[in-house]
């Protein structure tokens, strides 16, 4: 762990928590840690937030395009058999990337300021950043990785 | 009741004109700052502004500051709305005119006691 | 499916027969969220399908669950505003009046829970008399909910739920992921275990927070419970309780004091006989 970057997978998962409890699922439990191994995601879509600071660092989530669509029907309030426009899926994995990066930027020593949300089917280049730490969550039985980086 | 709704995100957007629609109130929504000043520039009484703060063209913070300078705008009660957590920010908000402040991720109840702290709930409830 | 506004009238129904609370329209998503964790441990689709079960038969356990889980509240800060305000415009300047400004005013947070409620006076007192010495003794059943009040540390959903900004940048410093409240609010605030059916703290207060507790009492209870409140509280000392709760009814020895849209209750001490 960087004395630059005090983020550990307890933080990240608390934060994910409260995020989820609150805003997606109206209560605690459905956002848990992953057990066993870490899946590989079938159709991947991923969302980061990035800070250019003192601390230069990204915080990014990464789940299947499915998980993603049921996030956005539940953070919208669309039955389950509504289709999710594009524009929908996008603004909605964004800002839940917004919402768990902001409150992990709050945990740096300095005060710094978030970029606005990038959602995209490709993770964005890892040259040049070192992983600092993640975690694999269930989120409804679903894979949701939640890493942070330092860029 | 009548609130403007300000973030550059459509899905925040919905979430906080729902819960403000459940409570009673009338919603109209901005994508930032600037379109909200737009807004207020058009006339019609405001009693509240939900605030993003980073949004493009025009951050929440701004648009605070803005208001507070317009004396035709005193009535309008300004909560800034967003992610930003830092002791730090939140002192920047208030010094800058904004009377409350509201860190997501919140819940529905957590709205509603904020606007039971100002004064803006509409309807007389006892839960 | 959401729920019905037949559902929502019946539950509202219950409601309001058993505990006094109001669930106005608009509160359909309370109910909803309110009732979803019961109606996911009876295996059941959704909550309308629940209310209508309860409907066709009402159990009386049942609809004892549904009242708990509508009328517990979260803890939040300044929980229905009113009595901090009564608390710092009339009822400590009463008392101040007639003790002395330099008397140390002592106040029981009765179910205090996380402790909300208890820092929620600091914070009320210290901003509007700064000057004023307090001692505040916050008691509940649960040590667990006591341990989280000592420590003072609360998660960022928390801090959300009804304590104004200007108080949050004021009295709470950010520690990792949650906010601690200052060393002199915690100073100000000592947390014990308590059962409201048993003999109250040691001392005498002057003001006693005894909020929506009574509402899930009988008569009896209730009255004891007033009781023993009453026999720690120096006369010319005040109850506040719960927007639905009385003593009038229960226990004549309060006097009923209107203060703006709500009420306090003051001890009238009895000559002896």
């Amino acid at each position: 762990m960087s004395p630059l970057a005090p983020f550990d997978t307890v933080q990240i998962t608390a934060i994910a928590e409260e995020v989820f409890a609150a805003m997606v699922d109206g209560e605690p439990g459905h956002l848990v840690p992953w057990a066993g191994d870490a899946p590989v995601l079938a159709e991947p879509l991923h969302a980061w937030v990035e800070i250019h600071g003192t601390f230069a660092g990204r915080t990014l989530l990464s789940t299947d395009v499915s998980t993603a669509d049921d996030l956005a029907r539940a953070l919208l309030g669309m039955p389950a058999d509504e289709a999710v426009s594009e524009e929908d899926l996008v603004d909605a994995f964004g800002e839940v990337v917004n919402v768990v990066g902001g409150n992990l930027k709050a945990l740096l020593p300095v005060q710094e300021k978030l970029t606005m949300p990038r959602v995209g089917r490709t993770a964005p280049d890892t040259h040049g950043a070192t992983r600092i730490d993640g975690v694999v969550l269930a989120w409804r039985g679903r894979p949701l990785d939640v890493s942070v980086w330092q860029i | 009741m009548r609130a403007l709704v300000i973030d550059d995100s459509r899905t925040m957007r919905r979430i906080v004109a729902g819960a403000l629609g459940r409570l009673g109130y009338e919603t109209v929504e901005a994508g930032d700052g600037q379109e909200a000043l737009d807004v207020l520039e058009a006339g019609g009484r405001y009693d509240l502004a939900c605030i993003d703060w980073n949004m493009p063209v025009m951050d929440g913070l701004t648009f605070v500051t803005n208001v507070r300078a317009n004396p035709h705008w005193r009535s309008v009660t300004l909560m800034m709305v967003t992610t930003e957590s830092e002791h730090g920010q939140i002192v920047r908000a208030l010094a800058a005119g904004a009377h409350e402040y509201m860190i997501k991720p919140f819940t529905p109840d957590a709205l509603r006691d904020k606007l039971e702290l100002l004064g803006l709930l509409p309807l007389e409830e006892t839960v | 499916m959401t729920l019905t506004p037949e559902s929502f009238s019946y539950v509202a129904d219950v409601v309001r027969q058993r505990s006094a609370i109001q669930l106005d329209l608009g509160k359909e998503y309370l109910v909803e969220s309110r009732l979803l964790p019961i109606v996911r441990e009876r295996g059941l689709a959704d909550v309308d399908a629940y209310v209508r079960g309860l409907r066709a038969r009402p159990d009386p356990a049942e609809l004892e669950l549904v009242v708990e889980a509508l009328t517990t509240n979260e803890t939040s800060w300044f929980r229905d505003a009113t009595p901090f305000t009564a608390l710092t415009q009339h009822v400590v300047p009463e008392i101040l009046a007639a003790r002395g400004a330099a008397t140390t005013l002592r106040v029981w947070s009765a179910a205090c829970s996380t402790g909300q409620e208890a820092y929620s006076v600091a914070m009320a007192l210290e901003d509007a008399l700064p000057n004023v010495r307090v001692q505040i003794t916050a008691t509940d059943i649960s040590e667990q909910v006591l341990a989280r009040g000592r420590a003072g540390r609360y998660t960022q959903l928390e801090v959300n739920r009804g304590l104004p900004a200007s108080m949050l940048v004021k009295h709470f410093t950010r520690s990792g992921t949650d906010w601690e409240i200052s060393q002199r609010l915690r100073s100000m605030v000592t947390f014990q275990r308590h059962n409201l059916l048993h003999a109250p703290p040691a001392g005498q207060f002057d003001v006693v927070f005894l909020r929506n507790v009574l509402i899930y009492f009988d008569l009896a209870t209730k009255r004891e419970v007033l009781r023993r409140a009453r026999s720690v509280v120096r006369p010319g000392g005040y109850l506040l309780l719960g927007a639905a709760e009385t003593t009038l009814g229960i226990d004549d020895d309060w006097e009923r004091v209107p203060v703006g849209r709500s009420s306090v209750y003051r001890h009238n001490a009895r000559r002896a006989a």
